[in-house]
């Protein structure tokens, strides 16, 4: 490589680039914290001591676990490298608005993993959760510090990421397309945004509050000298509740692309879908976080009005889902590996989305909160559904990045290990949980019953780490080695297939586009009337989809 | 220092070093840093830190500053958006910590609580008076902008400036008086809340004074950019207007 090439991807301020990078940055923190997740596995497998004799050290593992999951694997790969790749595509757009501040970005990010691998080799490491709650945060001896800043980088990358999209939509949209005429994924990334944008302020001024408590010697947590310790789990369940759909809607985004293209369809409901569920979701999400405090106290007419609320969000997310079986309804579908994470979305979502019911209900969460229970719910919704959706995601828009597929027997093997395996591990986490197997304990002496269970879970936890190798190399290969895709192998009429290239080049549109009002990127049902709509996209074999 | 694109049909591969120093600059100067001096109590370490990451910051800002003086960008005057909407963002930190003070104050049985000393008025109010002038005056220097008045642009930014160097310095003038009270952020729940509130604050107005220095020293060869001056400004009134609510909340309530 010579020092320019070098410099050129480094240094780069390309958004196609900067999304190859968070791809690389957010899948290495995934296979990271799984490693984490095998051994907290191992660890639970039997009673008594497994792997450790020292619960501080499993703490490690869970904090490690749990923060780069979510902060660090799914919303980075989701607005960072999803968003990043597609949407200026997606939009006919060159690039985004604020190109250095997306290289700006990329690299808060990558000072947040940095920080957080650094938790491997300190001296008194963060033990303290992804949720950080004091007053143990502030009274343990491990280093809260990290904790803190890995999430003021993370979260200043977010916030800088939403200005730079929203504009980016606002003003950059190729002539012609309007807001009716914007893709799904466009639509949950700019709500995903929104949301970045006014909550995760708020989780910053409380892990900054808990900085200050810890080290400055503050009171905001103190209650003996005024300060209130629910504060914290107020602020940050007003955040951390949001994040789920910062997660959730750029996954359904994805699923959406998958579908459409697949099914050779329009989105079944696509105003009820968009401005109903997106924007629904988006209205809501900031009235629900005290669900998460149910155990921890409150008055009865929160508790009651947030009971409502949270079960008010079902009406958006099922307009959404029902706009996704819509789309499928009748069509003819071709089946392949991104399909088939995407069909396994729709189950994943509906497993994680009912046991969130009981979760809700203020009656019977004081029985199944703190439990494994809970762990097995959100992992449905977090680690299954999101991630499948990115997983179908990058198989989809593969032809597009690397000009090759990933499809064939070695990612058909990945699916079924996956899918398989999720299930045997979360399926025993439900039973145990209902029956009351506390969360986040390193041992579980008082409950010998359960031991079968956490074994099964641990088998299942093995099943998706050799899934999730089969699936990773294959990628890795097919991106040197794979088939070579013809242009808009999938015959999509969305501009990042129509109109861009595969392996799309510096300035991404050899003749940048403009639409008619009557194009659309689900025109399925006239497909030559639709490419008419647009201009021409100006390199071989485009405008006919290849056959 | 990045590659620039001509033609608009002949694209090169963007590439900007900027951004990379000053996060690396950020990186050694904050967590580190912070970690090394109040974690791990090794204050040696922690002035490396800061010794290393204070000059990549402040070589990352000044590559950043020329390029946006220098390289065009892709779609015009947007960054006059993109300010605002990233204040949004801002205006969520500070509600934050006032939520904050509400349910404190609110859950309160005596408020001020016990080892509150007397606190001044009419500093407050000057205070106000200073930022206040300090917003016209800014908004002076972008009227002589617009009507080329180089020079007058360059004299009324300086006036801010200095207005803004008074703010701070009347702010560290009562820290140092309430120092000497006995009034520290732990002595008790208004030490942590007026302590954080108005140092948060602060440290915004040295942000803009920050911004204004990046704006001045090109300015002084010459260099100079609407939006940035712009953006510059908005920013400014903001931490303006941001103060009322802080004086009132605080002071006068
Ligand atoms: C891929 C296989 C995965 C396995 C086998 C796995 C396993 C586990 C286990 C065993 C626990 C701790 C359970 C306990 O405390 O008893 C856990 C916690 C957790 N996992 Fe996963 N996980 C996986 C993927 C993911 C993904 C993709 C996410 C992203 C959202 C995720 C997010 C979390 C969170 C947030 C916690 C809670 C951590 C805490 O309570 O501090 N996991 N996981
Ligand atoms: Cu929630």
């Amino acid at each position: 490589m010579s020092m320019q090439t070098f410099k050129e991807w480094f240094f780069t301020t390309d958004h196609k680039r900067i999304g190859i990078m968070y791809l690389i940055g957010s899948m290495t923190a995934f296979v990271v914290a799984g490693m984490m997740a095998l051994l907290i596995r191992l660890e639970q497998s039997q009673l008594g001591p497994t792997i450790t004799d020292n619960p501080n050290e499993y703490n490690q593992w869970l904090y490690f676990h749990g923060a780069a999951m979510v902060l660090a694997f799914l919303i980075p790969g989701l607005t960072g490298f999803f968003a990043n790749y597609f949407l200026p595509l997606m939009i006919g757009a060159q690039d985004v608005a604020f190109p250095r501040i997306n290289a700006f970005s990329i690299w808060l990010f990558y000072g947040a993993i940095i920080l957080a691998l650094l938790s491997f080799v300190i001296p008194d490491p963060p033990d303290i959760m992804w949720t950080g709650y004091p007053p143990y945060s502030i009274t343990t001896m491990g280093n809260t510090a990290y904790y803190v800043f890995t999430l003021h980088l993370l979260g200043f990358s977010s916030v800088l990421g939403a200005v730079n999209f929203l504009v980016t939509v606002i003003y950059m949209r190729a002539p012609g397309i309007g807001w009716n005429q914007l893709n799904i994924f466009t639509w949950t990334t700019v709500a995903a945004f929104v949301l970045q944008l006014v909550f995760i302020p708020v989780l910053a001024s409380a892990v900054t509050m808990l900085l200050f408590d810890k080290y400055l010697g503050t009171n905001f947590f103190n209650p003996e000298a005024g300060g209130d310790v629910l504060l914290y789990q107020n602020l940050f369940w007003f955040y951390s509740h949001p994040a789920v759909y910062v997660i959730f809607l750029p996954a359904v985004g994805i699923l959406f692309e998958i579908f459409t293209t697949m099914c050779k369809n329009r989105v079944f409901n696509y105003k009820a879908c968009v401005y109903g569920g997106i924007w629904g979701i988006v209205g809501i999400s900031g009235f629900v976080w005290v669900h998460h405090l149910y155990v921890s106290g409150m008055p009865d007419w929160l508790r009651i009005g947030q009971m409502v609320t949270t079960l008010l969000i079902s009406v958006p997310v099922g307009l959404m889902v029902m706009s996704m079986w819509g789309t499928l309804y009748k069509a003819a579908i071709t089946f392949n590996t991104g399909m088939l994470y995407a069909i396994s979305c729709l189950f994943l979502v509906l497993s994680g989305g009912l046991t969130g019911i009981p979760l809700a209900l203020t009656a019977i969460t004081v029985h199944l909160s703190e439990t494994s229970f809970v762990h097995a719910h959100f992992h449905f919704i977090m680690a299954m559904f999101s991630a499948f959706a990115m997983f179908g995601g990058i198989y989809y828009w593969f032809p597009k990045m690397f000009g090759r597929y990933a499809d064939g027997k070695w990612a058909t093997t990945g699916f079924i290990l996956n899918i398989v395996g999720v299930h045997v591990t979360f399926v025993p986490l439900f039973i145990i949980g209902a029956q009351g197997m506390p969360r986040r304990y390193w041992d579980y002496q008082m409950f010998p019953q359960f031991e079968p269970y956490h074994q099964v879970a641990t088998l299942g936890a093995f099943m998706v780490a050799a899934g999730m190798s089969v699936t990773i190399l294959n990628w890795i290969i097919c991106a040197f080695k794979g088939k070579v895709a013809p242009e808009n192998p999938w015959k999509s009429c969305s501009l990042e297939w129509t109109h861009a290239p595969n392996c799309p080049q510096a300035g991404n549109f050899p003749n940048p586009p403009t639409v008619t009002a009557d194009w659309s990127p689900y025109g399925y049902a006239d497909r030559e009337a639709n490419l008419k709509a647009t201009t021409d996209p100006g390199f071989p074999g485009a405008a006919k989809p290849a056959e | 220092m990045s590659a620039e694109s001509s033609h608009a049909h002949e694209h090169h591969w963007e590439w900007s070093q900027a951004p990379f120093w000053v996060v690396a600059g950020v990186f050694f100067l904050v967590p580190l840093t912070f970690a090394a001096y109040f974690q791990y109590q090794n204050p040696l370490l922690a002035a490396i830190f800061a010794g290393l990451g204070t000059p990549m910051l402040l070589a990352g800002i000044a590559m950043w500053v020329n390029e946006g003086l220098t390289v065009k960008p892709l779609i015009a005057d947007v960054a006059g958006i993109g300010l605002p909407i990233f204040i949004i963002s801002e205006i969520f930190i500070f509600l934050s910590f006032f939520v904050a003070y509400w349910m404190m104050r609110l859950g309160a049985d005596v408020w001020p609580p016990e080892g509150t000393p007397e606190f001044p008025v009419t500093l407050p109010l000057i205070m106000t008076v200073v930022l206040l002038s300090s917003s016209v005056t800014i908004h002076i220097a972008e009227e002589k902008y617009a009507h080329n008045d180089h020079g007058g642009f360059v004299k009324w930014l300086i006036f801010t400036m200095l207005l803004g160097l008074m703010f701070i310095s009347m702010t560290f003038y009562e820290y140092n008086h309430l120092f000497h009270e006995e009034f520290y952020p732990d002595t008790n729940a208004f030490g942590t809340i007026f302590f954080s509130l108005t140092g948060f604050h602060a440290s915004h107005v040295i942000g803009g004074l920050g911004i204004f220095v990046c704006v001045l020293i090109p300015a002084l060869r010459g260099l100079t950019n609407k939006t940035f001056i712009t953006c510059a400004s908005i920013y400014w009134h903001f931490v303006d207007v941001v103060w009322f609510f802080v004086v009132s909340q605080i002071y006068f309530w």
